[in-house]
């Protein structure tokens, strides 16, 4: 799943058109979006950082995330002299108030440059050589305990800069910047996926677990010994269909004891 | 290959810093205040930043030459290890660096001239008795030398120093630095080998056995000596033939007066570690290896311990005398 935060709802809007996401009404503390296949949400989080983490925690409450999610923060922000307009990843965040850091980790090919931010609690036009925001440290310290570190991102606009001040920013420039970035998004979105894949299939139990946990009874300390025998056996017994050899016992204990009998019985090659 | 390299503040102008970011002008440079920011976190994947790893300048305060456990040693009294480098460029399933480590990024530290004066105070400390010093245990030696310049940095030390001996484990062909030095008679490269279809199943990124064997005879060609490391052993069905061709292809090429030592210890990791590795690598074959746990660690049963230490011993021994042999069990 994809669970996207934007701080307004000018920046959440293109996205909501384009990924043709509909309002979940039965949130009300956030305004929370789905798609159809409830494969892409977003949360409008109000502007600041409290807001933004409290938003991830709502989202994830309300949701049910799982840890191979992607978690993107979305939203404009400002710089010294990047052009408005212009996309950047964020590969550091700041948080001005506590001076504490985040550090995204990009392993994929990114279609635009990362840069580092710095969260503000108020807006300011002192600009730096970093991206200036008011919501990523609050929804990045949120959601990395909810994910991993190489499926959180944020993904910043520039709107102002230097030469042209928050005052010229209105609702209609952002949603007309971030509809232009929506090609951008989908690209991180597509070079996130295969990771999401690769974290799923780690984290996943043997095809048999479920099974055998419908057909006999297993303590905890039996079911952590059950997924390991099931996951050797596949394995090193790759051809050998597992049930018949089990299907007459009656409790849990023995049809370990069968599968580690058979495992520890059979040959092994570690290579092909 | 690094696309991404953070930077501790405050070695950020340290010679060695500046040479090695004039090697990488487009990579995205990002300053942390100390590495741990980064490499100790929770909440990141050492398998998925092992597609990308990112490399880490710092410094190295303290701890920078601790004892080695008991029973590492090639003949010393005295051994020691260091690690100016945390990771490694290959990526071998058994490494136990996979268990200990948050991150998969590459840490570099710097400071080397800090590491030196620790060795020097190791040495004082033993007044003048030999003293080995064991590098890459926590990454490959070689395998990042051209960037690092480890080698050119740290053997004038050992050139002024003679009762010191430096081994570099390595599975690295970055020789070209040493090639080009004249050789010291107390530094051994020490190659780590598997057979064949093992290193290929299990050694991701690291060269063939071929590539690491013509690597050991072009150092001895140009003098220096090399140990052999067969360590970890591991076990399959038919591993006795697996293993007697290697040490048959090894040691008809090598030069005996030229090999310094041969270990040899079965494939073993601590139990968390373990486990760890597990997890990360559901489908790696190895971890379904016939296994025992004793004393907080998973190793082989001893019978098959027992059965492939007598046979790599017995092998071993007929082409190397007993002195260059030191089993680590
Ligand atoms: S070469 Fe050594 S340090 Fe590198 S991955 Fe392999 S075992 Fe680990």
């Amino acid at each position: 799943m994809i669970h996207i935060f934007c701080a307004l709802p000018c920046e959440a809007q293109p996205i909501i058109q384009n990924f043709k996401l509909t309002e979940l009404k039965q949130f009300d503390l956030f305004r929370i979006y789905q798609s159809k296949d409830k494969e892409i949400d977003l949360t409008i989080t109000g502007i600041g950082k409290l807001n933004a983490a409290s938003a991830v925690s709502y989202h994830h409450a309300s949701l049910n995330t799982k840890a191979s999610d992607i978690w993107l923060n979305i939203g404009v922000a400002g710089h010294a002299d990047i052009s408005i307009g212009e996309a950047r990843l964020v590969n550091k965040i700041t948080e001005e108030q506590t001076k504490s850091c985040w550090y995204p980790q990009i392993i994929f090919k990114a279609p635009c440059d990362s840069i580092a931010l710095i969260t503000l609690d108020k807006p300011s036009d002192d600009y730096q050589d970093a991206l200036f925001d008011m919501e990523a440290s609050g929804f990045y310290q949120m959601a990395i305990r909810l994910g991993t570190a190489e499926l959180i991102h944020s993904l910043k606009i520039i709107s102002d800069n230097a030469e042209q001040a928050t005052s010229t920013v209105n609702a209609d420039s952002v949603k007309k910047m971030m509809a232009k970035h929506v090609i951008t998004i989908k690209n991180i979105l597509d070079s996130l996926k295969p990771i999401t894949l690769e974290i799923d299939s780690i984290i996943s139990e043997p095809k048999e677990y479920k099974e055998f946990l419908e057909r006999w009874h297993f303590t905890q300390s039996e079911r952590v010994q059950l997924s390991r025998l099931l996951q050797q056996w596949n394995l090193r017994l790759p051809n050998d269909e597992i049930t018949k050899h089990v299907i007459e016992n009656t409790t849990g204990k023995s049809v370990l004891n069968v599968l580690r009998e058979k495992i520890n019985a059979s040959e092994f090659v570690i290579h092909d | 290959m690094i696309s991404t390299i953070y930077i501790e503040e405050e070695i950020a102008s340290h010679p060695r810093t500046l040479a090695i970011l004039e090697r990488f002008p487009e990579t995205t440079k990002i300053m942390c205040e100390r590495y741990g920011e980064i490499f100790n976190r929770k909440s990141q994947n050492f398998r998925l930043q092992k597609k990308q790893p990112a490399l880490i300048l710092a410094r190295k305060h303290k701890s920078l030459v601790l004892p080695t456990p008991i029973q590492y040693g090639i003949g010393a009294e005295h051994n020691y290890y260091f690690s100016h480098m945390l990771n490694c460029l290959y990526d071998c399933r058994y490494c136990f660096l996979q268990g200990m480590f948050q991150s998969a990024h590459y840490i570099l530290f710097v400071n080397y001239e800090d590491f030196i004066e620790d060795m020097n105070s190791t040495l004082n400390k033993h007044n003048n008795e030999p003293v080995h010093f064991f590098s890459g245990y926590d990454c490959d030696s070689l395998a990042l030398d051209p960037v690092t310049d480890f080698t050119n940095e740290f053997l004038p030390f050992f050139e002024r120093n003679p009762q010191a001996l430096l081994e570099l484990r390595t599975k690295s062909t970055q020789i070209r630095s040493l090639l080009k030095r004249e050789p010291i008679k107390n530094c051994v490269i020490a190659f780590s080998f598997t057979p064949d279809k093992i290193a290929q199943a299990l050694e991701h990124k690291a060269p063939d056995v071929n590539k690491r064997l013509q690597a050991i005879l072009d150092l001895q060609e140009a003098g220096w000596q090399v140990g052999l490391r067969f360590d970890p052993l591991i076990y399959t069905k038919g591993f006795a033939n697996e293993y007697s061709e290697l040490f048959d292809r090894i040691f008809t090429k090598i030069n005996p007066e030229l090999t310094h030592s041969v270990s040899l210890g079965t494939f073993r990791l601590p139990k968390d570690y373990f486990r760890k590795l597990e997890k990360l690598y559901p489908d790696e074959k190895l971890f379904a290896s016939p296994l025992t746990e004793e004393n907080n660690s998973i190793s082989y049963p001893v019978e098959i311990r027992d059965d492939m230490l007598g046979f790599c011993k017995d092998i071993i021994t007929k082409h190397i005398p007993s002195e260059k042999f030191f089993p680590c069990y």
